[in-house]
């Protein structure tokens, strides 16, 4: 069953065609940036430091190369959320990641960042999807790499 | 084999004596007593000893009566015959011995006093069924010196306190569980009731309908018994006439009828004008700020005092009920006696007198009914109103709107009376005067007292609770890096509805919710990449060992929980163990967990 919320959430999103990053920080960084004046955050700091402190504990990682660097705080007034594309795999930890989610989440929202990463959990998977999803050139051709699923 | 045989010969049982196991089974599973049938076996015994306690304390006040005026003769005959001096001296040299008896005893029993409660209605409702003996006996005998010397206050109450403290002693001795013990001195109570108005069904629903609230058969069953057996033991003392037999009273025309259906609506709106009368001569007292022995006396004196108007104002008013059903009043008469016993009666609760104003407000109501009766006439002499039918239907439906207690109204009335005719119209009036009352007054006579006790019973509960001792051990806890799948796993293998989430060194870190999550139970691309620190509530409320009782049930309001983590305290947040709100209600309750609470703690 697909979420409609979830949906919207990602077509919201903002996307990084092709990010360049030597390590893990690097990637978030930039992916942190891009949120910049984004009107749903109200402190990016804040985020900053509660995404990094997460993936201190356990970072979560997919196979196939995907990263979800991710918090819930209230730094945050809404679901906010960034994709970006790496051709070039940057390296968390031991993998080499082609797709990255960051995801800022307010702290009463708890159902709906289980729903988000439920989501992407269950379509972004195998070598054939997560290859059409990196080529993608902008959100809406990134949406398109959905195809399977006629929702989106 | 065949030794393997003969073994399996020996460890079988024989028929016979397989029989006789199925016998004794049997046996004990139909003739075993249940908890029920012991409550009910001491209910009949608290009959026999609350009638007899009631009894000891009716000619206790019969020769402190005797001691003070010289007569032998009923109170208000015994006033009568005193000279004008003597009818103030002897109510005022009675409230100050009362007072003084309580002063001493407040002196010398203050811990007990402090601790437990002294009223029956308490030790029911909100205590532990145990009445304490030495202040309850401090209670008894200043009652008896106010009594005995004429103020206007009833007998019964001490009568049904005795009766009931002897009902709390044997609950005490044979060491009954709280919730029998309580229930044992309702039996108490109401075996006090019977005897003193030899009225066993309105005795029964007394206690259960005005104290504990309820009219079920597994409480009312042993009422019943305790009063039937208590009346059975009084009739046998006193004979077996009704406490103010009636005349018997027809109606001459149908037309009738329509008044007399109207006593309820009259009575029902001037009870709570009486109840708010009495209230406002307590609040008088309070604020005349003199010892109690002088208060008590000035009381007396008061008494007194309108004695030298009327004697007739001293006394429960039993008396002037008789003489109002069975002689001829004129209307002026009712009017002066009414005023003066409002006032006396007023004055002798206010000045906290100990005793009960039951049979001052039968009087009252009854009189209130006669001059409503005597107004019929009046208008509308071709009824041919007998003004003293309307009295009796006056004194029930008067009763029920005060005490709010409509079904022990109407049977009072009638045990009191045994007048079958006037049954139906004391029936309407009783359940009219009720609603009538309602309209004006919610707190009735015995229910506000009930309330404010047992909200500063409960209070005192409360602070005597310590989360300590409530405590349990060993919750349910998970790492903050714990996976979904862990966290799932926990929720199907426990009952509990959060998961505290805890560092290394035990510090709680927050709490997963059942609620929160299972929507996503049944989803594995879950299972590793969400962890409980994605979705725990960092603000779940948490209490401190070094708080209190009230402080644990406001958070539990905020939590919305049946179960809070408890931790050594605030700022460390270390996790010792949670707290239930069941433990909290059923420690309350004086009961325990079936589980029970782990005490190694608490005792440490």
């Amino acid at each position: 069953m697909i979420s409609r919320k979830s949906v919207e959430h990602l077509r919201a999103a903002i996307f990084i065609r092709n990010l360049e990053a030597k390590s893990e920080h690097e990637a978030i960084l930039k992916l942190i940036g891009a949120l910049q004046g984004h009107t749903l955050v109200k402190d990016l700091s804040e985020l900053s430091a509660a995404i990094f402190d997460r993936q201190q504990s356990d970072p979560p990682l997919f196979p196939g190369g995907i990263a979800f660097p991710h918090a819930r705080t209230d730094s945050v007034l809404s679901l906010v959320m960034v994709v970006a594309t790496c051709p070039e795999p940057i390296p968390f930890g031991e993998m080499p990641v082609r797709l990255i989610f960051l995801i800022g989440v307010p702290k009463k929202a708890g159902a709906e960042y289980l729903e988000m990463i439920s989501f992407l959990a269950r379509h972004v998977r195998g070598d054939h999807v997560i290859d059409r999803l990196v080529q993608a050139e902008d959100l809406q051709s990134f949406l398109n790499a959905f195809a399977d699923h006629p929702v989106i | 084999m065949d030794k393997i045989g003969e073994n399996k010969q020996e460890r079988t049982l024989s028929p016979l004596f397989r029989r006789l196991l199925r016998l004794k089974v049997w046996s004990v599973e139909r003739f075993r007593l249940s908890d029920r049938q012991v409550t009910l076996i001491w209910a009949a015994l608290i009959g026999v000893l609350g009638a007899l306690a009631s009894e000891g304390f009716r000619k206790a006040s019969e020769l402190l009566h005797y001691l003070a005026t010289g007569s032998e003769l009923g109170i208000i005959s015994s006033f009568a015959r005193l000279p004008w001096w003597q009818r103030l001296a002897v109510p005022t040299a009675g409230g100050l011995l009362a007072g003084l008896t309580l002063w001493l005893g407040n002196r010398l029993f203050a811990s007990v006093r402090q601790k437990t409660t002294t009223d029956y209605m308490e030790a029911i409702v909100v205590g532990s069924g145990i009445i304490p003996l030495r202040a309850s006996l401090v209670k008894s005998l200043s009652a008896l010196f106010s009594i005995s010397t004429g103020t206007s206050i009833g007998r019964e109450g001490p009568l049904v306190q005795i009766s009931s403290l002897v009902a709390s002693l044997v609950g005490r001795f044979r060491r009954f569980p709280i919730p029998q013990r309580r229930h044992l001195v309702a039996c108490g109570a109401a075996a006090g009731i019977a005897s003193a108005y030899n009225a066993p069904i309105a005795a029964s629903f007394f206690v259960a309908e005005i104290i504990l609230g309820t009219v079920v058969v597994e409480s009312l069953g042993p009422l019943i018994l305790a009063s039937v057996v208590a009346a059975f033991v009084s009739q046998a003392l006193h004979g077996g006439d009704p406490l103010y037999k009636s005349p018997g009273f027809n109606l001459h025309t149908r037309w009738e009828i329509i008044p007399l259906s109207c006593v309820g609506i009259a009575l029902g709106f001037v009870a709570p004008a009486y109840l708010r009368f009495l209230r406002t001569a307590e609040r008088l007292f309070s604020k005349v700020e003199i010892p109690i022995p002088l208060k008590l006396a000035l009381g007396g004196a008061i008494v007194g005092a309108l004695a030298i108007l009327n004697p007739a104002v001293c006394g429960n008013g039993q008396g002037l009920l008789r003489s109002l059903f069975h002689q001829n009043w004129f209307w002026d008469e009712i009017l002066a006696i009414l005023l003066l016993k409002l006032v006396a009666t007023a004055t002798a609760f206010g000045s906290g007198v100990v005793g009960g104003v039951f049979t001052p407000t039968l009087f009252i109501g009854a009189a209130i009914g006669m001059l409503y009766g005597q107004t019929v006439l009046y208008v509308a002499p071709d009824l041919r109103s007998d003004p003293a039918m309307y009295g009796l239907v006056g004194m029930g439906s008067f009763i029920a709107a005060a005490t709010g207690a409509p079904v022990m109204a109407i049977l009072m009335a009638f045990e009191l009376t045994l007048d079958y005719a006037i049954l139906p119209f004391l029936m309407v009036n009783c359940v009219v005067a009720y609603y009538c009352s309602g309209i004006f007054e919610r707190r009735f006579m015995y229910g506000e007292s009930l309330e404010r006790k047992g909200a500063a019973f409960f209070n005192q509960q409360l602070a005597e609770v310590s989360i300590r001792d409530l405590v349990r051990l060993d919750p349910l806890t998970l790492a903050k890096n714990a996976t979904f799948a862990q966290i799932a796993e926990t929720f199907v293998q426990h009952r509990f509805q959060h998961i505290y989430i805890v560092d290394k060194e035990k510090r709680l870190l927050g709490a997963v919710s059942l609620h929160d999550v299972k929507a996503f139970l049944d989803r594995p691309e879950l299972e590793t990449v969400v962890i409980a620190a994605d979705i725990m509530n960092e603000d779940f409320p948490c209490v401190s060992l070094l708080q209190g009782m009230s402080e644990a049930l406001h958070k539990f309001s905020e939590a919305n929980s049946e179960r809070l983590p408890v931790v050594d305290n605030l700022n460390s947040k270390r996790l010792i163990g949670s707290i239930s709100k069941t433990d909290i209600i059923l420690h309350l309750a004086g009961e325990q967990s079936s589980t029970g609470t782990n005490r190694q703690f608490a005792k440490g």
